[in-house]
């Protein structure tokens, strides 16, 4: 039988940010998630069950390729996995709990790390703009820091809109088609 | 939209640099631990600035030049008002905030005592090493200078340890080579970084390494048009 080929895209993010909610969303299959009960006491007013290595979805793409979606786990305790995770991925998606300011800082760390690595295309998506305290998509980009020439851009989303997923992933790879195209 | 959140993870400097990209206008509104303070905020600058006893009371006063008229204040006086509720509260790190933007009108100019740049300096130089390690993330990182950055320095009045940091930025000097390059210890040129790049006077420099995607045209229209069908 032949071996499908893989494509990779990443999906990093802070603690919380929804990051598996937004592979579930768009996967073929039930997301392949290695959880764990959260352990900290301000984790846990959070939600009970976080990723702690990786979890990953997958699109098929014709009978010789499969899209994978990895997600990150969100604690930086675990940031030797974003190396791993980062090598040969096509894209990085970021995702941010648009209502928590105090993963921005976060946030632009896991930009950081990613850009310094592997300097491949990079799109934030500003989650949860359906609850009524989100910031703002551009509010987020101005905490963040990202400048326009760093072409990162801040696309609107709730991870839980199969619509607003597609168009994260659409907008990702219309960068990369630009990349292309151009080089 | 309102932005709201906690002093403790997102500081004054940070939440001056979000009114100030956008030249905001509205009241911000803090809740610290003895007073309630609106902040009057006109197009990204803090011009004002009043304890509440009652939140509602701000909102009832939707047009500022009555509202100063009201409370007695001349004009020329008003920035003395950020001297009482806003500078020495600099060094506080608890309390609530939340931007309301809009309702409030401004009918004439108000004078700019305390440019939006000079503030975010003088919140930067009381970051703890908790907080500057916020931004100042990585050791590796490179900042260059903004292209508006004489515009904006030309709106602060930086200590002296701070424009010799702002001297060693140059676009390829790493964080690491300044701090070891200046002399300075640490927290002096991490704060001052931090509010340089808060305050939009540096940036990161964009690495110019960019990876070729491992894909070809004809696959990556493959995947765009399986997305569009999901």
């Amino acid at each position: 039988m032949k071996e499908l080929r893989k494509i990779k895209i990443v999906v990093a993010g802070p603690f919380a940010a929804g990051k598996t909610q937004f592979i579930n969303t768009v996967s073929d299959i039930k997301t392949v998630a290695t959880e764990k009960k959260t352990s900290a006491t301000n984790e846990r007013s959070v939600k009970d069950y976080t990723t702690v290595a990786m979890d990953f979805g997958k699109i098929k793409i014709d009978d010789e390729h499969e899209l994978y979606l990895f997600g990150t786990p969100g604690q930086s305790r675990f940031d030797f996995m974003w190396e791993i995770l980062g090598e040969g991925a096509l894209g990085i998606i970021v995702l941010v709990d648009s209502t928590d300011p105090k993963t921005f800082h976060e946030a632009r760390r896991i930009i950081n790390f990613f850009q310094s690595r592997f300097p491949v295309p990079i799109v934030v998506g500003a989650n949860k703009q359906d609850l009524p305290n989100a910031w703002s998509p551009d509010d987020v980009k101005f905490a963040l820091d990202i400048s326009d020439d760093e072409g990162i851009p801040v696309i609107p989303l709730s991870a839980k809109n199969k619509e607003d997923v597609k168009k994260v992933l659409l907008t990702l790879l219309d960068i990369i088609r630009y990349s292309l195209e151009s080089s | 939209m309102a932005l709201t959140g906690d002093l403790t993870t997102f500081n004054f400097a940070d939440i001056l640099q979000v009114l100030a990209k956008d030249k905001k206008s509205g009241v911000l509104l803090v809740e610290w631990k003895d007073m309630i303070v609106a902040y009057y905020v006109k197009d990204g600058e803090i011009v004002f600035a009043r304890p509440v006893d009652k939140v509602f009371r701000v909102y009832t006063d939707r047009n500022f030049d009555q509202l100063i008229k009201r409370l007695r204040i001349r004009k020329e006086d008003i920035h003395k008002t950020i001297e009482r509720f806003f500078i020495p509260r600099l060094d506080q790190k608890e309390g609530i905030f939340s931007f309301t933007p809009g309702f409030i009108k401004y009918d004439s100019d108000i004078p700019v005592y305390y440019p939006v740049e000079e503030l975010i300096m003088r919140a930067s130089r009381n970051l703890t090493e908790e907080e500057v390690e916020r931004k100042i993330s990585d050791e590796m990182l490179v900042f260059e200078k903004s292209p508006d950055a004489d515009s904006k320095l030309a709106r602060v009045k930086l200590t002296e340890e701070e424009r010799k940091v702002l001297s060693l930025v140059n676009g390829s000097r790493t964080v690491a080579d300044i701090r070891k390059e200046s002399g300075l210890d640490r927290l002096t040129v991490d704060r001052a970084l931090y509010g340089f790049l808060a305050a939009g006077i540096i940036r990161r420099k964009r690495k110019e390494r960019v990876q070729k995607p491992s894909i070809t045209l004809d696959l990556l229209a493959k995947i765009i048009d399986k997305i569009k069908q999901l």
